[in-house]
């Protein structure tokens, strides 16, 4: 079974990814499982997100659902199928 | 008032509407598109999370420094040298409060709400790199 999340990308990363876009992932997903078929469908871009092992780059900041998901171990946080997924580098408002 | 807009904004009016009874010292902070060999810039945000994280921030300000009166108006759109990006206005009983306060948050904003700032130069275009 798979379904979709719906993603949206700021500032540099939505010039390589695109402001919205929908993304088909199994279920259950993470951010992970997002990120990575992120990455898949533009593999040009993907080292703008992924590190060279495959890992989400520390710098990317993501939410989901409009809230920041961060530590260790948000590579694993739950994406449920209607999510809304944000990814944005580092902030420089002001 | 806490808001992200397109809009200029006019500094006298916002100031002298933050002059109330109990405030002894206004604060502020006007950010603006320097000339440092660029024409203009994007600023780009985030809009509905930038503008919940701006109440957030002005909220603890108030709590942290207890002043008594925050406003933060950020535009976005293109803006040219010499254009308004930001303004923060902090209204106190005493100064000292109200300049450590007008201080973190536009800490705050720089390190935190997600916008960004995209330069035209001669030669083309560049974001404006974060993480501080």
């Amino acid at each position: 079974m798979d379904d979709t999340v719906h993603v949206r990308a700021f500032a540099r990363f939505r010039e390589v990814f695109g402001d919205n876009l929908e993304v088909r992932v199994a279920v259950p997903a993470t951010v992970r499982s997002v990120v990575q078929e992120i990455a898949r469908m533009n593999p040009s871009g993907a080292h703008e997100i992924l590190d060279g092992e495959g890992n989400l780059r520390k710098s990317v900041i993501v939410l989901v659902n409009r809230e920041r998901i961060a530590g260790n171990g948000r590579e694993d946080y739950p994406v449920r199928p209607g999510d809304e997924v944000a990814l944005y580098p580092p902030v420089a408002g002001g | 008032m806490i808001k992200v807009t397109r809009d200029d904004f006019d500094l006298s009016d916002i100031i002298a509407a933050a002059q109330q009874g109990n405030i002894g010292a206004i604060v502020s902070f006007h950010g603006i598109v320097r000339d440092d060999g660029i024409e203009g810039m994007d600023v780009e945000a985030f809009e509905e999370v930038a503008e919940k994280d701006l109440q957030a921030i002005a909220a603890e300000a108030e709590t942290r420094f207890g002043v008594a009166h925050v406003d933060i108006i950020h535009r976005v759109g293109h803006l040219s040298v010499g254009d308004s990006i930001v303004l923060i206005v902090v209204g106190a009983s005493h100064r000292k409060a109200a300049f450590l306060a007008c201080e973190y948050i536009i800490d705050r904003i720089k390190e935190y709400v997600p916008i960004w700032k995209k330069e035209y130069t001669h030669e083309g275009t560049r974001w404006v790199q974060g993480g501080h």
